[in-house]
């Protein structure tokens, strides 16, 4: 089964994401055996920011990291799993809400597509970037 | 994140006191009604704010960098030309991302007015110091001091400063600064935590210094705009404030020091600290909503209690500042107002004119027009935070505009309190 970083290097749709996280210097950490639960901004996401957002964020890969790491979780969670809770504390620290009723929401994002398995964690798209605060 | 789309709101209306300013928000609008003369005020004044802030955010990093724990920076204010010289990050041929299409340098007219001064004679910087015809930068160090007093609003950033990795480099720029100084390093072994209190000081003026680089430009290409026609409403001032936001929001805040030539990483960048959470968004809660009570309006008598026991309940920022009394003693915003008098646009200056009594009050009015414009500043810091944790204006699904007005209504909710100045600035004759 491919691991996080090969679905989304794999799937269309990702490619910012995909450069996020090699800019941010991720990639080997998404790639190690984890799990983790990753809530996957897609290429439409990325584009809602405002101009400069994600060019300001690129060029500083620490700053930028911070952000990705919002948006992962240790351990596996899937929709049913997070029925029951409210939020999740992020890699970043900061936490997650999280409503499954009616429509499965992330934050100020809705699920695209919940539940997509790699080796190492889940994975669910969704369609805001998602931001601390 | 469009912040100008006019639909009707599907909401029923809102019963808050200040439903109308609710409504405006929802449609994409600011807590200023949009008027032209309105467009006039804050434009005309982010001008005239932005050249002393150009100085502001240079000598807050030249005494973060440079002075450092010099225990007697008397000349701390006489920044070096390399700091004149310094080019803004985000202004100039040498920006990458250019919010400014002026100079990266120094305003002229900062340099002028540092050469010449309110008394239009060519004479040293130290005469010119003395007859306190300058800057007054002490302003500047209020705005750091209640980021750094207000310590619940930036509980990362001041984390970082209570950690062992900041302790080790500081200690370390400690040692190497005061290198073949026996009797400071001396008195470091003695009271450690004296200096290491002053290193954090420092930190937060580097952490200021980078907040306002960023403010500069935005203020003086948002006057540009006006000038060529290119700003026509309050709202689309707004706007551009909201996309300036966003588009630095991950700019890395740091405190880098230069000791004989040599960089210590106090606070380095791969710290992840960022210019929205680490800076702006405490800037404002410390400076437009809280800062510290006027020493001419409060007495800080505890038997009194005048002044709040909680930090969280300080309401002394600019949002609540009653501008009447600039000018008399005990009320320090008017360092800052006496500094944007010397860099007036023409056009409020004749404004100023023909209002109150004209020239002999022009500090009040164009206190009150600062008030006006930070007004407009905080509902682009609302739409931006709304924007970024919440909902689009135009979102179809009805329970995303209700979370949205439950925001804009939290966030109003601050100024229904008998010193709010916010019903004030609806009011056109409220000069």
């Amino acid at each position: 089964m491919p691991n996080i970083v090969e679905i989304a290097v794999n799937t269309e749709g990702f490619s910012t994401l995909v450069a996020a996280v090699q800019a941010a210097g991720l990639v080997e950490a998404l790639a190690s055996p984890g799990p983790f639960t990753v809530f996957a901004p897609n290429d439409a996401a990325f584009a809602k920011l405002p101009p400069g957002t994600v060019q300001t964020l690129v060029d500083n890969p620490p700053q930028l990291a911070r952000i990705l790491k919002f948006h992962v979780v240790a351990g596996a969670y899937r929709q049913a799993d997070l029925a029951s809770m409210d939020n999740l504390i992020s890699l970043e620290s900061s936490p997650i809400p999280i409503r499954v009723h009616p429509v499965f929401e992330v934050k100020n994002s809705t699920v695209l597509a919940a539940d997509i398995e790699a080796s190492n964690g889940i994975l669910h798209v969704i369609d805001t970037v998602i931001l601390m605060g | 994140m469009s912040t100008t789309t006019l639909t009707p709101t599907a909401l029923p209306p809102s019963s808050h006191e200040f439903s109308e300013v609710i409504h405006r928000l929802e449609a994409g609008g600011s807590m200023l009604p949009d008027t032209p003369d309105n467009l006039k005020q804050i434009i005309g004044i982010y001008k005239a704010y932005a050249v002393p802030m150009d100085f502001y955010w240079r000598d807050l990093l030249y005494i973060a960098e440079r002075v450092f724990l010099n225990p007697f920076p008397a000349f701390k204010y006489f920044i070096s030309k390399d700091y004149l010289d310094r080019p803004n990050v985000y202004a100039g041929d040498t920006a990458e991302l250019r919010i400014w299409r002026g100079q990266a340098d120094a305003h002229p007219e900062l340099r002028a007015f540092m050469e010449k001064g309110e008394s239009n004679r060519k004479i040293p910087r130290l005469l010119h110091h003395l007859w306190h015809d300058r800057i007054n930068m002490e302003f500047a160090e209020a705005c750091m001091d209640a980021m750094l007093w207000h310590e619940d609003i930036n509980p990362k950033f001041n984390a970082y400063l209570d950690s062992e990795e900041y302790r080790e480099s500081s200690d370390r720029a400690i040692q190497a600064y005061f290198q073949g100084n026996p009797v400071m390093l001396g008195l470091y072994k003695l009271f450690p935590e004296m200096f290491r209190e002053q290193v954090k000081k420092l930190s937060y003026y580097a952490n200021l210094g980078l907040f306002w680089e960023v403010m500069a430009p935005v203020f003086f290409e948002m006057s540009d705009l006006y000038d060529e026609g290119k700003l026509t409403t309050v709202p689309e001032a707004m706007k551009f404030l909201v996309n300036g936001i966003f588009a630095v929001a991950g700019r890395p805040i740091y405190h880098h020091v230069d000791i004989r030539g040599e960089c210590y990483e106090i606070i380095p960048k791969s710290q992840g600290f960022t210019w929205l959470y680490e800076a702006a968004l405490p800037y404002v809660e410390a400076v437009f909503y809280r800062t510290a009570p006027f020493r001419g309006t409060k007495s800080y008598n505890a038997q009194a209690g005048q002044i709040p026991s909680r930090q969280q309940d300080f309401h002394y920022g600019i949002l609540y500042a009653d501008v009447f009394p600039v000018g008399s003693a005990g009320i320090p915003p008017t360092l800052l107002m006496q500094d944007m008098l010397h860099f007036l646009p023409d056009y409020l200056v004749e404004e100023y004119r023909q209002h109150g009594r004209g020239e002999d009050d022009i500090l009040i009015q164009l206190g009150i027009t600062f008030q006006r414009s930070m007004y407009n500043v905080t509902s682009a810091v609302i739409q931006a935070l709304r924007a970024a944790l919440l909902y689009p204006l135009d979102d179809p699904n009805p329970e995303h505009l209700k979370a949205n007005r439950q925001f804009f209504e939290q966030q109003i909710d601050r100024f229904k309190r008998p010193e709010e100045r916010l019903r004030d600035v609806q009011n056109q004759d409220y000069r």
